[in-house]
Protein backbone atom coordinates (compact mmCIF):
# COMPACT_ATOMS: atom_id res chain seq x y z
CA UNK A 1 0.00 0.00 0.00
CA UNK A 2 3.26 2.01 1.12
CA UNK A 3 4.78 1.68 -2.32
CA UNK A 4 1.73 2.55 -4.52
CA UNK A 5 1.12 5.56 -2.58
CA UNK A 6 4.76 6.66 -3.51
CA UNK A 7 4.67 5.33 -6.71
CA UNK A 8 1.39 7.53 -6.87
CA UNK A 9 3.14 11.04 -5.50
CA UNK A 10 6.17 9.76 -7.61
CA UNK A 11 4.18 9.65 -10.92
CA UNK A 12 2.05 12.95 -10.08
CA UNK A 13 5.55 15.02 -9.62
CA UNK A 14 6.82 13.90 -13.32
CA UNK A 15 3.73 14.48 -14.84
CA UNK A 16 3.68 18.51 -13.40
CA UNK A 17 6.57 19.21 -16.37
CA UNK A 18 6.31 22.94 -17.40
CA UNK A 19 7.55 24.24 -20.36
CA UNK A 20 9.86 26.84 -21.55
CA UNK A 21 11.16 28.31 -24.81
CA UNK A 22 15.43 29.13 -24.52
CA UNK A 23 17.91 30.04 -25.95
CA UNK A 24 21.77 30.06 -25.13
CA UNK A 25 21.74 33.45 -25.77
CA UNK A 26 19.23 35.96 -26.08
CA UNK A 27 21.15 38.66 -27.78
CA UNK A 28 21.73 37.56 -31.46
CA UNK A 29 22.76 39.25 -34.70
CA UNK A 30 20.97 39.50 -37.45
CA UNK A 31 20.47 36.75 -40.24
CA UNK A 32 22.54 33.89 -38.78
CA UNK A 33 21.25 30.61 -37.62
CA UNK A 34 19.69 30.09 -34.05
CA UNK A 35 18.30 27.45 -32.16
CA UNK A 36 15.29 28.04 -30.06
CA UNK A 37 15.05 24.76 -27.19
CA UNK A 38 11.34 23.97 -25.89
CA UNK A 39 11.87 22.47 -22.55
CA UNK A 40 9.27 20.48 -20.72
CA UNK A 41 10.41 19.65 -17.27
CA UNK A 42 11.66 22.36 -15.01
CA UNK A 43 13.81 25.53 -16.11
CA UNK A 44 16.98 23.84 -16.16
CA UNK A 45 16.41 20.34 -17.40
CA UNK A 46 14.23 19.16 -20.39
CA UNK A 47 12.55 15.66 -18.98
CA UNK A 48 10.72 14.72 -22.67
CA UNK A 49 10.41 16.09 -26.34
CA UNK A 50 6.83 17.62 -27.37
CA UNK A 51 5.33 15.41 -30.70
CA UNK A 52 4.29 18.09 -33.51
CA UNK A 53 0.87 17.27 -33.29
CA UNK A 54 0.34 18.68 -29.65
CA UNK A 55 1.56 21.88 -31.40
CA UNK A 56 -1.33 24.17 -31.98
CA UNK A 57 1.00 27.44 -32.93
CA UNK A 58 4.04 28.01 -33.14
CA UNK A 59 4.72 31.46 -34.05
CA UNK A 60 8.21 34.17 -34.30
CA UNK A 61 7.11 37.17 -34.56
CA UNK A 62 9.34 40.60 -35.74
CA UNK A 63 8.99 44.05 -36.81
CA UNK A 64 5.31 43.14 -37.16
CA UNK A 65 5.38 40.22 -39.14
CA UNK A 66 4.23 36.78 -37.05
CA UNK A 67 5.79 34.00 -39.28
CA UNK A 68 3.98 30.50 -38.15
CA UNK A 69 7.16 27.55 -37.88
CA UNK A 70 6.24 24.53 -40.23
CA UNK A 71 6.67 20.99 -38.53
CA UNK A 72 10.38 19.94 -40.87
CA UNK A 73 12.14 22.78 -38.91
CA UNK A 74 11.74 20.96 -35.41
CA UNK A 75 14.11 18.39 -34.48
CA UNK A 76 15.11 17.07 -30.96
CA UNK A 77 18.20 15.85 -28.91
CA UNK A 78 18.01 14.29 -25.84
CA UNK A 79 14.82 15.61 -24.09
CA UNK A 80 15.33 18.73 -26.19
CA UNK A 81 12.49 20.09 -28.58
CA UNK A 82 14.89 22.00 -31.29
CA UNK A 83 13.69 24.98 -33.47
CA UNK A 84 15.90 25.67 -36.08
CA UNK A 85 15.20 29.06 -37.66
CA UNK A 86 16.87 32.15 -39.25
CA UNK A 87 17.02 35.60 -37.45
CA UNK A 88 16.10 38.37 -39.91
CA UNK A 89 16.32 41.99 -39.87
CA UNK A 90 17.47 43.16 -36.32
CA UNK A 91 14.20 43.94 -33.58
CA UNK A 92 13.09 42.75 -30.02
CA UNK A 93 11.45 39.04 -31.35
CA UNK A 94 9.03 37.15 -29.62
CA UNK A 95 8.47 33.33 -29.91
CA UNK A 96 5.45 31.39 -28.48
CA UNK A 97 4.31 27.65 -28.71
CA UNK A 98 0.60 26.71 -27.81
CA UNK A 99 -0.12 23.17 -27.34
CA UNK A 100 -2.91 21.20 -27.03
CA UNK A 101 -4.70 20.17 -24.30
CA UNK A 102 -4.47 16.72 -23.18
CA UNK A 103 -6.15 14.95 -19.30
CA UNK A 104 -4.89 13.52 -16.46
CA UNK A 105 -6.39 11.43 -14.17
CA UNK A 106 -4.90 11.58 -10.33
CA UNK A 107 -5.86 10.28 -7.27
CA UNK A 108 -6.46 12.19 -4.56
CA UNK A 109 -3.27 12.75 -2.69
CA UNK A 110 -1.54 12.74 -6.08
CA UNK A 111 -3.16 15.65 -7.18
CA UNK A 112 -3.02 17.40 -3.51
CA UNK A 113 1.26 16.71 -3.45
CA UNK A 114 1.25 18.35 -7.40
CA UNK A 115 -0.63 21.32 -6.19
CA UNK A 116 1.70 21.71 -3.91
CA UNK A 117 4.74 20.77 -5.54
CA UNK A 118 3.71 23.08 -8.65
CA UNK A 119 2.58 26.49 -6.11
CA UNK A 120 -0.78 26.08 -7.05
CA UNK A 121 -2.08 27.06 -3.79
CA UNK A 122 -5.31 28.65 -4.39
CA UNK A 123 -6.62 25.34 -5.62
CA UNK A 124 -4.95 23.92 -2.84
CA UNK A 125 -6.81 26.15 -0.33
CA UNK A 126 -10.34 25.38 -2.00
CA UNK A 127 -10.03 21.58 -1.95
CA UNK A 128 -9.06 21.98 2.10
CA UNK A 129 -11.96 24.66 2.43
CA UNK A 130 -14.50 22.67 0.94
CA UNK A 131 -13.71 19.24 2.08
CA UNK A 132 -12.32 18.24 -1.41
CA UNK A 133 -8.78 17.20 -0.12
CA UNK A 134 -10.23 13.55 -0.87
CA UNK A 135 -11.92 14.21 -4.07
CA UNK A 136 -9.59 12.22 -7.02
CA UNK A 137 -8.98 14.74 -10.14
CA UNK A 138 -9.47 14.86 -14.13
CA UNK A 139 -7.48 17.46 -15.22
CA UNK A 140 -7.33 18.60 -18.40
CA UNK A 141 -4.40 20.63 -19.32
CA UNK A 142 -2.74 22.95 -22.03
CA UNK A 143 0.67 24.85 -22.21
CA UNK A 144 1.50 28.63 -23.70
CA UNK A 145 4.94 29.52 -23.76
CA UNK A 146 6.58 32.61 -25.01
CA UNK A 147 10.50 33.89 -25.27
CA UNK A 148 11.51 37.58 -25.88
CA UNK A 149 15.27 38.34 -27.50
CA UNK A 150 16.66 40.95 -28.76
CA UNK A 151 18.49 40.56 -32.43
CA UNK A 152 20.74 43.22 -33.60
CA UNK A 153 20.97 46.81 -31.93
CA UNK A 154 17.01 47.95 -32.93
CA UNK A 155 14.62 47.44 -30.57
CA UNK A 156 11.24 46.83 -31.99
CA UNK A 157 7.55 47.17 -30.61
CA UNK A 158 6.99 43.27 -31.02
CA UNK A 159 7.24 42.28 -27.31
CA UNK A 160 4.07 44.02 -26.58
CA UNK A 161 2.28 42.16 -29.40
CA UNK A 162 -0.45 39.43 -27.83
CA UNK A 163 -0.09 36.37 -29.78
CA UNK A 164 -3.86 35.07 -28.69
CA UNK A 165 -2.89 32.25 -26.87
CA UNK A 166 -5.56 30.76 -23.97
CA UNK A 167 -3.28 32.18 -21.40
CA UNK A 168 -0.41 34.63 -22.21
CA UNK A 169 2.12 37.17 -20.55
CA UNK A 170 2.50 40.17 -21.91
CA UNK A 171 5.41 42.47 -20.59
CA UNK A 172 4.72 45.99 -20.22
CA UNK A 173 7.89 47.25 -21.21
CA UNK A 174 10.31 46.51 -23.37
CA UNK A 175 12.75 43.61 -21.43
CA UNK A 176 15.47 44.50 -23.41
CA UNK A 177 15.70 48.34 -22.37
CA UNK A 178 15.20 47.10 -19.02
CA UNK A 179 19.10 46.79 -16.84
CA UNK A 180 19.57 44.53 -13.78
CA UNK A 181 18.00 46.11 -10.89
CA UNK A 182 14.88 47.28 -12.59
CA UNK A 183 11.33 46.03 -11.96
CA UNK A 184 9.50 44.67 -14.91
CA UNK A 185 5.45 44.80 -15.38
CA UNK A 186 3.92 41.47 -17.03
CA UNK A 187 -0.54 41.62 -17.82
CA UNK A 188 -1.26 38.26 -17.17
CA UNK A 189 -4.07 37.06 -20.02
CA UNK A 190 -6.45 34.60 -19.93
CA UNK A 191 -8.93 34.44 -23.44
CA UNK A 192 -7.48 37.66 -24.10
CA UNK A 193 -8.53 39.13 -20.96
CA UNK A 194 -6.55 40.81 -17.67
CA UNK A 195 -6.55 37.81 -15.28
CA UNK A 196 -6.53 38.82 -11.61
CA UNK A 197 -5.58 37.58 -8.66
CA UNK A 198 -3.53 34.77 -9.93
CA UNK A 199 -0.16 33.37 -8.68
CA UNK A 200 2.96 33.97 -10.63
CA UNK A 201 5.90 33.41 -10.01
CA UNK A 202 9.51 34.59 -11.43
CA UNK A 203 12.68 33.65 -10.93
CA UNK A 204 15.75 33.76 -12.90
CA UNK A 205 18.91 31.86 -13.81
CA UNK A 206 22.54 33.02 -14.61
CA UNK A 207 23.44 33.10 -17.62
CA UNK A 208 26.90 30.81 -18.74
CA UNK A 209 28.55 34.00 -19.96
CA UNK A 210 30.86 34.82 -17.85
CA UNK A 211 29.72 38.09 -16.22
CA UNK A 212 26.64 36.19 -14.65
CA UNK A 213 26.67 34.23 -11.24
CA UNK A 214 25.69 30.65 -10.64
CA UNK A 215 22.76 29.83 -9.91
CA UNK A 216 22.22 28.24 -5.84
CA UNK A 217 22.62 24.83 -6.89
CA UNK A 218 21.25 23.47 -3.94
CA UNK A 219 17.93 24.93 -5.07
CA UNK A 220 17.86 25.10 -8.49
CA UNK A 221 19.56 22.32 -10.04
CA UNK A 222 16.85 19.95 -9.33
CA UNK A 223 15.51 17.36 -11.59
CA UNK A 224 13.71 14.27 -11.96
CA UNK A 225 15.22 10.96 -13.87
CA UNK A 226 12.42 9.54 -16.16
CA UNK A 227 14.51 6.25 -16.76
CA UNK A 228 13.36 5.75 -13.07
CA UNK A 229 10.33 6.53 -11.70
CA UNK A 230 11.40 5.78 -8.31
CA UNK A 231 14.28 7.99 -8.24
CA UNK A 232 14.33 11.35 -7.78
CA UNK A 233 17.35 13.33 -8.23
CA UNK A 234 19.14 16.40 -6.73
CA UNK A 235 22.05 17.73 -7.99
CA UNK A 236 24.09 19.42 -4.99
CA UNK A 237 27.99 21.14 -5.41
CA UNK A 238 29.78 17.66 -4.10
CA UNK A 239 27.70 15.99 -7.31
CA UNK A 240 24.56 13.94 -7.43
CA UNK A 241 22.55 11.93 -5.23
CA UNK A 242 19.62 9.77 -5.72
CA UNK A 243 17.25 8.82 -3.14
CA UNK A 244 14.10 7.07 -2.45
CA UNK A 245 10.69 9.75 -1.78
CA UNK A 246 9.74 9.19 2.02
CA UNK A 247 7.06 10.26 3.40
CA UNK A 248 8.52 12.65 5.88
CA UNK A 249 10.06 14.56 3.33
CA UNK A 250 8.98 18.04 2.59
CA UNK A 251 8.20 17.88 -0.85
CA UNK A 252 10.21 20.48 -2.84
CA UNK A 253 8.51 23.10 -5.13
CA UNK A 254 8.97 24.13 -8.90
CA UNK A 255 7.70 27.57 -7.75
CA UNK A 256 10.33 28.91 -6.43
CA UNK A 257 11.99 32.84 -7.04
CA UNK A 258 9.57 35.82 -6.24
CA UNK A 259 5.83 35.03 -5.37
CA UNK A 260 3.33 37.46 -7.18
CA UNK A 261 -0.25 38.09 -7.15
CA UNK A 262 -1.61 40.15 -10.21
CA UNK A 263 -3.59 43.07 -9.35
CA UNK A 264 -7.56 43.77 -10.65
CA UNK A 265 -5.80 44.78 -14.45
CA UNK A 266 -4.20 40.92 -14.35
CA UNK A 267 -0.61 43.32 -14.00
CA UNK A 268 2.40 41.66 -11.66
CA UNK A 269 5.67 43.17 -11.03
CA UNK A 270 8.98 41.45 -10.39
CA UNK A 271 12.01 42.82 -9.52
CA UNK A 272 14.89 41.95 -12.02
CA UNK A 273 17.50 41.73 -9.25
CA UNK A 274 20.40 39.85 -10.99
CA UNK A 275 21.86 39.19 -14.57
CA UNK A 276 20.23 35.95 -16.22
CA UNK A 277 17.78 34.33 -17.94
CA UNK A 278 14.45 35.29 -16.46
CA UNK A 279 11.19 33.52 -16.50
CA UNK A 280 7.79 34.39 -15.21
CA UNK A 281 5.53 30.85 -14.88
CA UNK A 282 1.89 30.50 -14.10
CA UNK A 283 -0.53 28.08 -14.02
CA UNK A 284 -4.45 29.08 -14.42
CA UNK A 285 -5.97 25.83 -12.42
CA UNK A 286 -9.96 25.98 -12.05
CA UNK A 287 -12.98 23.59 -11.53
CA UNK A 288 -14.67 22.72 -14.50
CA UNK A 289 -18.05 21.32 -15.40
CA UNK A 290 -17.18 19.59 -18.66
CA UNK A 291 -18.39 16.39 -18.99
CA UNK A 292 -15.22 13.82 -17.55
CA UNK A 293 -13.38 16.60 -16.54
CA UNK A 294 -13.19 17.92 -12.81
CA UNK A 295 -10.07 20.46 -13.31
CA UNK A 296 -8.62 22.52 -16.14
CA UNK A 297 -5.72 24.34 -16.27
CA UNK A 298 -3.72 26.45 -18.66
CA UNK A 299 -0.29 26.79 -18.18
CA UNK A 300 2.18 30.15 -19.15
CA UNK A 301 5.79 31.00 -19.27
CA UNK A 302 7.79 34.01 -20.47
CA UNK A 303 11.67 34.55 -20.96
CA UNK A 304 14.07 36.74 -21.71
CA UNK A 305 17.30 37.84 -20.52
CA UNK A 306 18.66 40.78 -18.29
CA UNK A 307 22.02 42.22 -18.43
CA UNK A 308 23.59 45.32 -16.75
CA UNK A 309 24.23 46.23 -20.44
CA UNK A 310 21.67 45.41 -23.26
CA UNK A 311 24.05 46.58 -25.80
CA UNK A 312 25.32 43.65 -27.94
CA UNK A 313 28.61 45.47 -27.51
CA UNK A 314 28.96 45.54 -24.31
CA UNK A 315 27.70 42.66 -23.47
CA UNK A 316 30.92 40.83 -22.43
CA UNK A 317 31.56 43.07 -19.38
CA UNK A 318 32.31 41.72 -16.47
CA UNK A 319 32.50 43.26 -13.58
CA UNK A 320 32.47 46.38 -15.02
CA UNK A 321 29.78 47.34 -12.40
CA UNK A 322 31.83 46.59 -9.43
CA UNK A 323 34.79 48.23 -10.47
CA UNK A 324 32.95 51.23 -11.25
CA UNK A 325 31.34 50.74 -7.71
CA UNK A 326 34.76 50.76 -6.50
CA UNK A 327 36.69 53.70 -8.02
CA UNK A 328 33.12 55.54 -6.54
CA UNK A 329 34.26 54.54 -3.07
CA UNK A 330 37.73 55.81 -3.43
CA UNK A 331 36.15 58.83 -5.07
CA UNK A 332 34.09 59.27 -1.85
CA UNK A 333 36.73 58.17 0.65
CA UNK A 334 38.89 60.97 -1.24
CA UNK A 335 36.44 63.75 -1.47
CA UNK A 336 35.69 63.23 2.05
CA UNK A 337 39.21 63.21 3.43
CA UNK A 338 39.55 66.32 1.61
CA UNK A 339 36.55 68.20 2.75
CA UNK A 340 37.28 66.91 6.10
CA UNK A 341 40.76 68.47 5.62
CA UNK A 342 39.55 71.69 4.97
CA UNK A 343 37.00 72.11 7.08
CA UNK A 344 39.78 71.53 10.02
CA UNK A 345 42.16 73.75 8.10
CA UNK A 346 39.43 76.35 8.35
CA UNK A 347 38.35 76.02 11.90
CA UNK A 348 42.10 75.62 13.06
CA UNK A 349 42.65 78.75 11.53
CA UNK A 350 39.90 80.16 13.26
CA UNK A 351 40.70 78.86 16.04
CA UNK A 352 44.74 80.26 16.48
CA UNK A 353 42.86 84.13 15.19
CA UNK A 354 40.50 83.57 17.99
CA UNK A 355 43.16 82.71 20.56
CA UNK A 356 45.88 85.63 19.22
CA UNK B 1 35.92 85.68 2.99
CA UNK B 2 38.18 83.81 0.87
CA UNK B 3 37.60 81.25 3.03
CA UNK B 4 34.75 80.82 2.86
CA UNK B 5 34.24 80.70 -0.76
CA UNK B 6 36.99 78.05 -1.21
CA UNK B 7 34.84 75.61 1.67
CA UNK B 8 31.86 76.41 -0.45
CA UNK B 9 33.22 75.56 -3.71
CA UNK B 10 35.21 72.21 -2.27
CA UNK B 11 31.46 71.31 -0.89
CA UNK B 12 30.25 72.12 -4.35
CA UNK B 13 32.73 69.73 -6.01
CA UNK B 14 32.41 67.01 -3.55
CA UNK B 15 28.33 67.14 -3.89
CA UNK B 16 28.23 64.33 -6.37
CA UNK B 17 30.49 62.25 -4.16
CA UNK B 18 28.27 61.71 -1.85
CA UNK B 19 25.81 60.38 -4.30
CA UNK B 20 27.18 57.14 -4.47
CA UNK B 21 25.05 54.02 -2.79
CA UNK B 22 26.65 50.94 -1.45
CA UNK B 23 23.81 48.34 -3.38
CA UNK B 24 23.55 44.77 -4.31
CA UNK B 25 27.06 43.38 -6.50
CA UNK B 26 26.48 40.10 -8.85
CA UNK B 27 29.61 39.40 -7.53
CA UNK B 28 28.42 39.73 -4.20
CA UNK B 29 25.24 37.22 -5.20
CA UNK B 30 27.84 34.94 -6.84
CA UNK B 31 29.86 34.31 -4.01
CA UNK B 32 26.84 33.86 -1.77
CA UNK B 33 25.30 31.24 -3.92
CA UNK B 34 28.37 29.66 -3.86
CA UNK B 35 30.33 30.06 -0.67
CA UNK B 36 28.13 28.48 2.00
CA UNK B 37 27.53 30.21 5.49
CA UNK B 38 30.84 31.33 5.59
CA UNK B 39 30.27 33.93 2.26
CA UNK B 40 26.96 35.47 4.34
CA UNK B 41 29.57 36.46 6.79
CA UNK B 42 32.15 38.01 4.37
CA UNK B 43 29.46 39.71 2.37
CA UNK B 44 28.03 40.78 5.54
CA UNK B 45 31.63 42.56 7.04
CA UNK B 46 32.21 43.42 3.78
CA UNK B 47 28.76 45.54 3.45
CA UNK B 48 29.38 47.06 6.79
CA UNK B 49 32.96 48.31 6.01
CA UNK B 50 31.82 49.69 2.68
CA UNK B 51 28.48 50.92 4.01
CA UNK B 52 29.72 54.16 5.09
CA UNK B 53 26.34 55.37 6.20
CA UNK B 54 26.53 53.40 9.10
CA UNK B 55 30.07 54.26 9.54
CA UNK B 56 29.62 57.89 9.43
CA UNK B 57 26.54 57.19 12.35
CA UNK B 58 29.33 55.27 14.58
CA UNK B 59 31.77 57.53 13.92
CA UNK B 60 29.51 60.30 15.49
CA UNK B 61 28.63 58.31 18.28
CA UNK B 62 32.07 57.65 18.91
CA UNK B 63 33.09 61.37 19.15
CA UNK B 64 30.41 61.93 22.14
CA UNK B 65 32.12 59.48 24.17
CA UNK B 66 34.44 59.49 26.97
CA UNK B 67 36.23 56.21 27.51
CA UNK B 68 36.17 52.63 26.23
CA UNK B 69 33.95 51.39 28.52
CA UNK B 70 31.17 54.09 27.45
CA UNK B 71 32.20 52.85 23.79
CA UNK B 72 31.96 49.35 24.79
CA UNK B 73 28.17 50.35 26.13
CA UNK B 74 26.75 52.68 23.14
CA UNK B 75 28.09 50.17 20.73
CA UNK B 76 26.51 47.25 22.70
CA UNK B 77 23.29 49.10 22.53
CA UNK B 78 23.58 49.87 18.92
CA UNK B 79 24.59 46.75 17.96
CA UNK B 80 21.38 44.93 19.81
CA UNK B 81 19.05 47.46 17.85
CA UNK B 82 20.36 46.27 14.50
CA UNK B 83 20.26 42.70 15.15
CA UNK B 84 16.70 42.85 16.38
CA UNK B 85 15.81 44.05 13.05
CA UNK B 86 18.41 42.54 10.76
CA UNK B 87 17.45 39.02 12.11
CA UNK B 88 13.53 39.82 13.06
CA UNK B 89 12.24 41.72 9.43
CA UNK B 90 14.41 39.40 7.33
CA UNK B 91 13.53 36.52 8.44
CA UNK B 92 9.51 37.72 8.32
CA UNK B 93 10.35 38.88 5.13
CA UNK B 94 9.63 43.09 6.28
CA UNK B 95 10.65 45.52 4.02
CA UNK B 96 10.71 48.71 2.67
CA UNK B 97 11.32 50.85 0.09
CA UNK B 98 15.28 50.83 0.52
CA UNK B 99 15.71 54.47 -0.56
CA UNK B 100 13.33 55.55 2.23
CA UNK B 101 15.33 53.80 4.67
CA UNK B 102 18.71 54.81 3.92
CA UNK B 103 17.04 58.31 3.43
CA UNK B 104 16.38 57.57 7.45
CA UNK B 105 19.58 56.13 8.04
CA UNK B 106 21.23 59.10 6.36
CA UNK B 107 18.87 61.26 8.72
CA UNK B 108 20.49 59.90 11.82
CA UNK B 109 24.44 60.91 10.53
CA UNK B 110 22.91 64.19 10.25
CA UNK B 111 21.47 64.07 13.71
CA UNK B 112 24.42 62.82 15.26
CA UNK B 113 26.12 65.59 13.66
CA UNK B 114 23.73 68.00 14.80
CA UNK B 115 23.84 66.80 18.07
CA UNK B 116 27.42 67.01 18.69
CA UNK B 117 28.17 70.26 17.62
CA UNK B 118 25.52 71.50 20.27
CA UNK B 119 22.64 72.17 17.84
CA UNK B 120 19.56 71.29 19.83
CA UNK B 121 20.63 73.82 22.47
CA UNK B 122 22.03 76.20 20.07
CA UNK B 123 19.45 76.42 17.57
CA UNK B 124 16.12 74.40 19.11
CA UNK B 125 17.09 75.82 22.29
CA UNK B 126 16.11 72.71 24.03
CA UNK B 127 17.96 69.13 25.72
CA UNK B 128 19.43 66.90 23.24
CA UNK B 129 17.14 63.22 23.60
CA UNK B 130 18.93 60.91 25.98
CA UNK B 131 22.01 59.22 23.50
CA UNK B 132 21.44 55.78 24.85
CA UNK B 133 17.69 55.59 23.85
CA UNK B 134 18.22 57.40 20.55
CA UNK B 135 20.82 55.37 19.61
CA UNK B 136 19.07 52.12 20.26
CA UNK B 137 16.25 53.62 17.97
CA UNK B 138 18.78 54.35 15.10
CA UNK B 139 20.10 51.14 15.50
CA UNK B 140 16.92 49.50 15.06
CA UNK B 141 16.68 51.32 11.73
CA UNK B 142 20.05 50.50 10.60
CA UNK B 143 19.30 47.01 11.07
CA UNK B 144 15.99 47.51 9.03
CA UNK B 145 18.25 49.15 6.10
CA UNK B 146 20.91 46.17 6.27
CA UNK B 147 17.75 43.78 6.35
CA UNK B 148 16.17 45.38 3.34
CA UNK B 149 20.10 44.48 1.52
CA UNK B 150 20.08 41.43 2.83
CA UNK B 151 16.63 40.69 1.24
CA UNK B 152 17.31 42.02 -1.97
CA UNK B 153 19.76 39.46 -3.14
CA UNK B 154 18.37 35.63 -3.59
CA UNK B 155 19.13 34.16 -0.13
CA UNK B 156 16.64 31.06 -0.93
CA UNK B 157 15.03 29.38 1.45
CA UNK B 158 17.84 26.26 2.79
CA UNK B 159 19.16 26.97 6.16
CA UNK B 160 17.60 30.65 6.35
CA UNK B 161 17.93 31.68 9.94
CA UNK B 162 21.46 30.32 9.81
CA UNK B 163 22.30 32.62 6.75
CA UNK B 164 20.67 35.89 8.42
CA UNK B 165 22.57 34.93 11.75
CA UNK B 166 25.69 34.49 9.17
CA UNK B 167 25.57 37.44 7.80
CA UNK B 168 24.66 39.48 11.14
CA UNK B 169 27.79 38.01 12.76
CA UNK B 170 29.74 39.56 9.38
CA UNK B 171 28.26 42.80 10.05
CA UNK B 172 29.49 42.67 13.42
CA UNK B 173 33.02 42.17 12.29
CA UNK B 174 32.81 44.39 9.92
CA UNK B 175 31.53 46.98 12.54
CA UNK B 176 34.60 46.27 14.73
CA UNK B 177 36.88 46.49 11.95
CA UNK B 178 36.37 49.63 10.83
CA UNK B 179 35.53 50.85 14.64
CA UNK B 180 39.08 50.36 15.52
CA UNK B 181 40.36 52.91 13.10
CA UNK B 182 37.76 55.31 14.17
CA UNK B 183 38.08 55.02 17.56
CA UNK B 184 41.72 55.27 17.70
CA UNK B 185 42.22 58.69 15.36
CA UNK B 186 39.30 60.10 17.60
CA UNK B 187 41.43 59.13 20.77
CA UNK B 188 44.71 60.01 19.58
CA UNK B 189 43.41 63.30 18.08
CA UNK B 190 41.88 64.24 21.65
CA UNK B 191 45.18 65.11 23.59
CA UNK B 192 46.05 67.37 20.71
CA UNK B 193 45.74 71.79 20.59
CA UNK B 194 43.77 71.09 16.87
CA UNK B 195 40.86 68.64 18.45
CA UNK B 196 38.55 71.11 18.97
CA UNK B 197 38.77 72.34 15.40
CA UNK B 198 39.10 68.68 14.08
CA UNK B 199 36.06 68.14 16.30
CA UNK B 200 34.08 70.72 14.57
CA UNK B 201 35.34 69.78 10.81
CA UNK B 202 34.27 66.42 11.33
CA UNK B 203 30.90 66.82 12.75
CA UNK B 204 30.21 69.34 9.91
CA UNK B 205 31.14 67.13 7.70
CA UNK B 206 28.14 64.33 9.03
CA UNK B 207 25.66 67.24 8.28
CA UNK B 208 26.84 67.80 4.80
CA UNK B 209 27.20 63.66 4.38
CA UNK B 210 23.86 62.94 6.09
CA UNK B 211 21.66 65.81 3.98
CA UNK B 212 24.11 64.65 0.56
CA UNK B 213 22.85 61.43 1.23
CA UNK B 214 19.50 62.65 2.51
CA UNK B 215 18.78 63.72 -0.47
CA UNK B 216 20.29 61.38 -3.05
CA UNK B 217 17.84 58.66 -1.83
CA UNK B 218 15.32 60.78 -2.06
CA UNK B 219 16.15 61.54 -5.47
CA UNK B 220 16.57 57.35 -6.26
CA UNK B 221 12.81 57.23 -4.69
CA UNK B 222 11.00 59.90 -6.88
CA UNK B 223 12.86 58.72 -10.35
CA UNK B 224 13.50 54.88 -9.66
CA UNK B 225 17.20 55.25 -9.79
Amino acid sequence: MKKIFFAIIVIALFCSHTMFLKLDSYFLEPHTPVTLQLFNGTFEESENVIDRNRMLDVSILNNSVRTKVSESQWTEKDSITLLNFKTGDAGTYVAGVSTKARSLEMEADAFNDYLEHEGIYDMLEWRKNNNALASKAIEKYSKHVKTIFQVGAIKTKDWQTVLGYPIEFVPLKNPYNLNTGDSLEVKLLLNGEPLANQLVYADYKAHSNSHSHNVNEDEKEHGHSHDNLKSHTHKDKSGSHSHEPKESEEPHTHASGQKLRTNAEGIAKAHLSADGIWYFQTIHLVNTEEEGLTHESNWSTLTFEVTHAHDEDTHTHEHGHEHGTNYTMYALLIGSLLLIGVLFFWFNRKNNKNEE
Amino acid sequence: MRSKKYVLSTLLLLFPLLLAAHGVSASDQELLNNGGLLSYIYVGAKHMITGYDHLLFLAGVIFYLKGFKDIVRFITVFTIGHSITLIGATYLGIKANEHLVDAVIALSVLYKGFENLGGFEKYIKVKSPNLLLMVLIFGLIHGFGLSTRLQSFDVGTSQFLSKIVCFNIGVELGQVLALIPIVFIISFWKSKRSYKAFYKAANLYLIIAGMGLFLYQLYGYFNGH
